[in-house]
């Protein structure tokens, strides 16, 4: 492994200074270290400093009405302990417990899965169906900005020089599933998954499909094609038909093609049916 | 680059350490520094789960955690367990299962557990802790008897 420094800066102002210091790609930023730590062993000889994350208060979870807003650097597991996450957003529950194993989950975080964007993340897609957004401070402030715009690409974001995310918003909670499909189910990679939620304040699906190099990305017209909380067959087919069809599917070593633009077929319409039989069981739940 | 010392309880004893690089793993500590042989490399890449000890009484990959991460924490290994009283137990369970055959999975699985039951509880079910014993990978095609000793430790400790 490339020799390295490990900066612990224990206020926001400092960590943003740090980042700001040096050559650009000198630093890398680490908050649970589950995807860095791998990399840092093929790290290029530009890497300086590691700035670890761990003593900035954002190790939050924090309720205000249907709003949750989950600190950056609060560890998954601690997510997914929390009943309130589970009851109201079970997708994003779901898609937590996909992530690695509890070992790993107990280190890893939100933070890292935005700002590291790796292309098989299994938290991007739900996020981008709960309407997510990605709170970053920086050295002219704070901004907000939606996960679909943060994201550019594989290991791309907006984020820029000397910015650093603070948390990440959910603005309401929402009926929704996440599915995946993988060779083993913990500690692997997602060959195809999708996430599903149903808007109750627009009355609208939201649909994301991950997994897939090079980012996970919403499906508009798959949307367009599901009308109401209970969807018909009818409109089950054609969402996942217009899924299938205008999908960009790349192969890789995990899947070919073929096999992917099935899966996403597949495990859309189940995904929605699943989100949607929790839509009319919240329906009963809270009128 | 500077190496600030470092200091872990290492199952109970602390354990000062000078000229830790701070790009320095975990696992790579406990191994060649601590001497602690227990802990097991498997793939370095977070997906075997063969490297697990427990940090703070939370199970933790040491493949991907930066020794420096975790500085002034307590650290448990699998040479810890003998004196823990779960952990005690659940070897004795592995034991009696057979629930092992290199073994070269053993420590991992066993410290998983342990972390396992130390955050859920006694009274987790069988099914729920062998769900979360999923990153625990054993190459001999061992589950079976791995899931006979979680099922004769939660019947026999409640």
């Amino acid at each position: 492994m490339p020799s390295f420094s490990l900066v612990t800066p224990t206020t926001v102002e400092a960590a943003i200074a740090e980042l700001r210091t040096g050559a650009p790609g000198e630093v890398a930023v680490l908050a649970g270290g589950t995807d860095l730590v791998f990399d840092l062993d093929r790290a290029g000889p530009n890497l300086r400093r590691v700035l670890s994350l761990r003593c900035l208060p954002w190790r939050t979870l924090d309720w205000n009405g249907p709003v949750l807003t989950v600190g950056s650097t609060l560890p998954l597991r601690s997510l997914e302990e929390d009943p309130d996450v589970a009851r109201r957003h079970p997708g994003l529950f779901q898609a937590i417990r996909a992530v690695g194993g509890v070992p790993l989950r107990h280190r890893a975080t939100l933070g890292g899965n935005l700002g590291r964007a790796a292309p098989a993340s299994d938290l991007l897609p739900v996020l981008l169906v709960l309407d997510a957004e990605v709170d970053v401070v920086g050295p002219s402030g704070s901004r907000s900005v939606s996960v679909d715009q943060f994201l550019l690409g594989s290991r791309r974001t907006t984020l820029a020089r000397g910015e650093l995310i603070r948390s990440v918003r959910f603005p309401e909670p929402r009926p929704s599933a996440y599915l995946w499909q993988r060779v083993r189910p913990a500690n692997d990679i997602s060959q195809v998954a999708v996430a599903a939620a149903f808007s109750p304040s627009d009355r609208h699906w939201r649909l994301a499909v991950g997994g897939i190099p090079p980012r996970a990305v919403r499906l508009p017209e798959a949307e367009r094609a599901l009308s109401s909380p209970d969807p018909t067959r009818e409109e089950l087919g054609s969402a996942a038909e217009h899924a299938t069809h205008h999908l960009s599917i790349a192969a890789d070593r995990r899947a070919s093609e073929e096999y992917r633009r099935h899966l996403v077929g597949v495990l859309l319409e189940r995904a929605v049916r699943s989100a949607s039989a929790r839509s009319l069981e919240a329906g009963r739940l809270d009128p | 680059m500077t190496n600030r010392p470092l200091s872990l309880t290492v199952n109970g004893k602390v354990r000062p350490l000078d000229g830790v690089p701070e790009s320095e793993r975990l696992l790579d500590t406990i191994r060649w520094r601590l001497g602690l042989r227990g802990t097991k490399e498997g793939c370095r890449s977070g997906e075997c789960g063969a490297c697990t000890v427990l940090v703070d009484g939370v199970s933790t990959l040491s493949c991907l955690t930066l020794s420096h991460e975790v500085d002034g924490s307590s650290l448990t290994t699998i040479e810890g367990m003998a004196d823990d009283p779960v952990g005690h137990e659940v070897e004795e369970a592995f034991a009696r299962a057979g629930a092992l055959q290199c073994g070269y999975c053993t420590p991992g699985f066993v410290i998983a557990l342990v972390g396992l039951l130390n955050e859920r509880g006694r009274s987790a079910s069988v099914d729920e802790l062998l769900a979360d014993l999923g990153g625990n990978l054993c190459r001999c095609t061992g589950y079976l008897s791995i899931a006979r000793a979680v099922a004769l430790l939660q019947k026999e400790g409640r």
